[in-house]
């Protein structure tokens, strides 16, 4: 063992807990505001990653084509999604909320595996093979895009709810359901706006994520169980929360890939989750939404 | 709804008939998934239609009993049936931990956190290869042998056996859950579902109500994946398909959560229909996930709700 | 018990130095008061004065931040709801609620069962003992829907009574298990004059047959008529305690009620 094979997996680390925070933090979005929670959220990011996999496999996109192509769908099928489904749910009916998203989930999932089977796909880019070297370590460019990205949408999401007024209006709803609707704020609007943002937040990490491993249609089910656990490790509904649990169990879970089994690393999640139910049930920086 | 219980019994006399009738493998087959499903969502209905959770760590239960049937059996000689037990205890534990651990922040974090625990398990399955052999599972289970005390040992092999002792464990855990769901413990959890601090002004402990219709359908779950298992002579990984928790889902959504027949009868019609619709697999849970979401747009409370709402115009007619 | 709690035999509950913060705002502060066996006692105060809150602390439906108090000399600080009210201590809520699936004779012994039927085991096998305890049960509740007029209704679903009629509902449902002490939290809010009366009448009896009794209202009328003792909130704060007639001629209750009535959302 030896320093640089350990900053070599924090690099990995940052960059995984990255792109979990992208979907993670969408996941969160979407439950501070419509006290939903999105089981088809991680087929979202999967479609995203398929969709980026056929624009530059197929339709001949760039790198940067596809990222923005992907993202944008993502974001309308976010809008859809509220329209269509969504929107008839009740506040109280937090239940059936989970049965429609998880029978959304299943049509999207094995609808997926029915036209395009589970054969993992690689996607390539013209940055596929070129690698940025940082001192001691080297990183592929691919995976040094995919923190650009991610930082990109942080840095977005951070203006769009604290200089925009519809941003605004999305952090009172989810910190005051009632008091915001007393001052005039059309929780359709908000609501739509959240779900939109949330989807786009998958996408964009699918889109990310495509070109540094194999995407398939399984891919974004077994993203869902870090992404659920890293929810309720941030605190139910707390956007800011969700992002820092989701860097830092990346990169432990980076760190123990070097030294552990996989079934030690994949039940890290878990693991964690347990245990911060546990001691402190509403999350390690509390439940209700701060961004 | 009323006609249930008479129409149950004939369905049974005819059931614990075909042994004696018919040779067919394939009907047998089709029994005892019948058998299996009508356990899983009649479990499941129990905590969700009846304890108001929304559980979907029933395909985690399904499975540990298996592997924990299994494991007994194979790696320490039990015999199956104490193994069948034991595991549907170890089951048990799991849901507890599950539940109160989540509990304890809401109802929310408990659906989230169940369903974390079934990935959990499709991940220990696969990877901690020295306990469960990994992604290509045991194959190859020992046909088990069953001693009662004065009968002959009964060495079970093919279908129609297991149809028989499949059918037998069926028609018990169903009483078991009917006498609950149906005396003064089930409609407590009905009414700590309905308004959970009504039920509490009334001296009423939702927790410990919800911690035993979790750790009971655990358990009876848990061991009919174990008998299920010996049927299939192998487990691997696929017992945690999620393919059985999305079935119990229909079954139970369709049927009518809080409805004992009307769950029962969803989950034969659900076991039956595979063989009607006979095209790929993915297709037909694409179809499923349609028929779910259906569902919970157009009748919340599945068939029997669609009964009850016609009791209710009765009574608001009266009334006038 | 130790400590402080009730001083006089006759006082059936004490409440200390309640307290309940919301993000650093008193909600109820210091509130302390004591129920004489037997009596009705008002707690009234305007709009967000914390009556609520106050009621929610002492049946362990919120957590109080400070504060103890008893029942029967014995301690119920900390406990959960649901202790509270096999202690003796049952409560009804401000937006009505009853079990709406089921029926008028299932929602009221759902309240009696606590204290009537055995363990779970005897519920499981159904034996003569639970037979004895259901009838016994079915018996009373029938009994107290034939008090408020509902007894035809025994065999309906909840969810088809009036509101007024599912405040009845709820008042008969919290004196199934006999308790000592019942908390009705506004009893006749948006409930219709004759419905009124009928509460009323309803409160009276159960008083009359030893119910102890605080009730939350609005209604100053009602009030008036009603209770043996009133209690004010202002701001969290308890400013009066007295007989109706000296706490209507207190200056500084006017002032709390007046103080408000300049605001938008006034009594």
């Amino acid at each position: 063992m030896n320093v640089d094979f350990v900053l070599q997996l924090l690099l990995n680390g940052l960059i995984l807990g990255l792109i979990y925070a992208l979907v993670a933090m969408g996941l969160s979005l979407i439950f501070g505001v419509l006290e939903i929670v999105n089981f088809a959220h991680g087929e979202f990011y999967m479609l995203a990653a398929m969709g980026c996999y056929f624009l530059t496999a197929g339709a001949g996109f760039g790198y940067w084509g596809a990222v923005v192509a992907v993202t944008a769908v993502s974001v309308c099928v976010g809008f859809v999604l509220y329209e269509v489904l969504l929107r008839r749910l009740g506040g109280r009916d937090f239940e059936r909320s989970i049965l429609l998203t998880l029978g959304l989930s299943m049509v999207l999932q094995n609808g997926a595996l029915y036209l395009w089977t589970a054969t993992p796909r690689m996607t390539t880019t013209q940055y596929t093979y070129e690698s940025v070297v940082l001192g001691p370590v080297q990183a592929p460019l691919v995976r040094i895009l995919a923190v650009v990205l991610a930082v990109i949408s942080f840095v977005s999401l951070y203006l769009v709810l604290h200089h925009t007024r519809v941003g605004k209006a999305m952090r009172g709803v989810a910190q005051n359901r009632d008091a915001a609707l007393m001052v005039g704020i059309d929780p359709r609007v908000v609501s739509r706006l959240a779900v939109a943002v949330g989807v786009g937040l998958s996408g964009v990490a699918g889109a990310a994520l495509a070109p540094v491993y194999s995407v398939h249609p399984l891919m974004g089910f077994a993203f869902l169980f870090k992404a659920f656990a890293i929810v309720i490790i941030g605190g139910l509904g707390n956007v800011a929360g969700a992002a820092i649990a989701a860097v830092a169990l990346g990169i432990l879970e980076s760190l123990a890939s070097g030294f552990f089994s996989l079934v030690v690393v994949d039940g890290l999640a878990f693991v964690l989750m347990i245990l911060v139910l546990l001691v402190r049930p509403h999350g390690l920086f509390g439940g209700g939404v701060r961004v | 709804m009323r006609r249930a219980p008479a129409l149950a019994t004939l369905a049974l006399a005819i059931a614990a008939a075909l042994p004696f009738l018919i040779g067919d493998a394939y009907i047998y087959t089709l029994g005892l998934t019948i058998c299996v499903f009508a356990v899983l969502a009649s479990g499941l209905n129990l905590v969700y239609g009846f304890a108001g959770l929304l559980s979907l760590a029933q395909v985690a239960f399904f499975g540990i009993g298996g592997y924990g049937t299994a494991i007994l059996v194979v790696d320490h000689g039990w015999s199956m049936g104490p193994a069948v037990l034991v595991a549907g205890v170890l089951a048990t534990v799991a849901g507890l931990v599950v539940a109160y651990a989540s509990l304890r922040l809401s109802r929310h974090a408990f659906a989230i956190v169940s369903l974390v625990f079934s990935l959990l398990c499709v991940i220990v399955a696969r990877d901690w290869v020295s306990l469960t052999r990994g992604p290509m599972g045991m194959p190859g289970l020992p046909s088990p042998t069953i001693a009662l005390p004065g009968l002959p040992p009964w060495q079970l092999s093919g279908p129609r056996d297991f149809y028989i002792l499949l059918l037998v464990y069926a028609v018990a855990v169903l009483l078991l859950l009917y006498r609950v769901m149906r005396c003064r413990i089930g409609r407590t959890l009905l009414a700590i579902r309905q308004n959970e601090p009504l039920a509490q002004s009334m001296g009423q402990n939702p927790l410990a109500y919800r911690l035993f219709s979790i750790g009971l359908s655990a358990w009876v779950t848990g061991m009919a994946g174990g008998i299920f298992v010996f049927h299939l002579t192998i487990v691997d990984p696929s017992i945690f398909d999620f393919y059985y928790l999305e079935t119990m889902l229909i079954m139970v959504v369709v049927g009518g959560p809080g409805s004992f027949w009307g769950v029962l009868g969803a989950a034969v019609f659900f076991s039956a229909i595979p063989d009607l619709l006979r095209f790929s697999a993915d297709l037909r849970l694409v179809l499923y996930g349609l028929v779910l979401i259906a569902a919970v747009l157009a009748m919340p409370g599945g068939v029997a709700g669609l009964l009850r709402r016609r009791r209710l115009r009765r009574w608001r007619e009266a009334r006038r | 018990m130790s400590g402080g709690g009730p001083s006089n035999k006759d006082t059936l509950f004490a409440a200390q130095g309640l307290g309940k913060r919301y993000h650093g705002v008193d909600a109820v502060a210091d509130v302390g008061f004591e129920i004489e066996r037997g009596s009705i006692v008002a707690l009234i105060g305007p709009n967000g004065s914390g009556k609520s809150t106050t009621v929610d602390c002492l049946t362990g439906f919120q957590r109080a931040d400070a504060g103890r108090w008893w029942l029967g000399g014995r301690e119920l600080t900390g406990l959960s709801a649901s202790r509270h009210a096999r202690a003796g201590l049952t409560r009804t809520f401000q937006n009505v609620r009853a079990f709406d699936e089921m029926s008028l004779l299932e929602n009221l012994c759902l309240g009696a069962q606590q204290r009537d039927a055995g363990s779970w085991w005897q519920a499981f096998t159904g034996g003569p003992a639970e037979r004895r305890a259901q009838a016994k049960m079915e018996a009373r509740a029938l009994e107290l829907l034939e008090m408020v007029g509902l007894d035809h209704y025994a065999e309906a679903p909840a969810e088809i009574l009036s509101y007024g009629q599912r405040k009845l509902v709820a008042i008969a449902a919290s004196i199934m298990a006999r308790p000592d002490l019942i908390m009705l939290d506004e009893p006749v809010a948006g409930v219709n004059p004759t419905m009124i009366n009928r509460i009323e009448a309803m409160i009276r009896a159960l008083n009359a047959d030893g119910v102890t009794l605080l009730i939350v209202e609005h209604n100053m009328e009602f009030i008036m008529r009603i209770a043996d003792r009133v209690l004010v909130l202002a701001s969290g704060r308890l400013i009066a305690d007295g007989t109706p007639d000296e706490v209507r001629r207190n200056p500084e209750v006017l002032d709390a009620y007046l103080g408000r009535s300049r605001a938008p959302h006034a009594v």
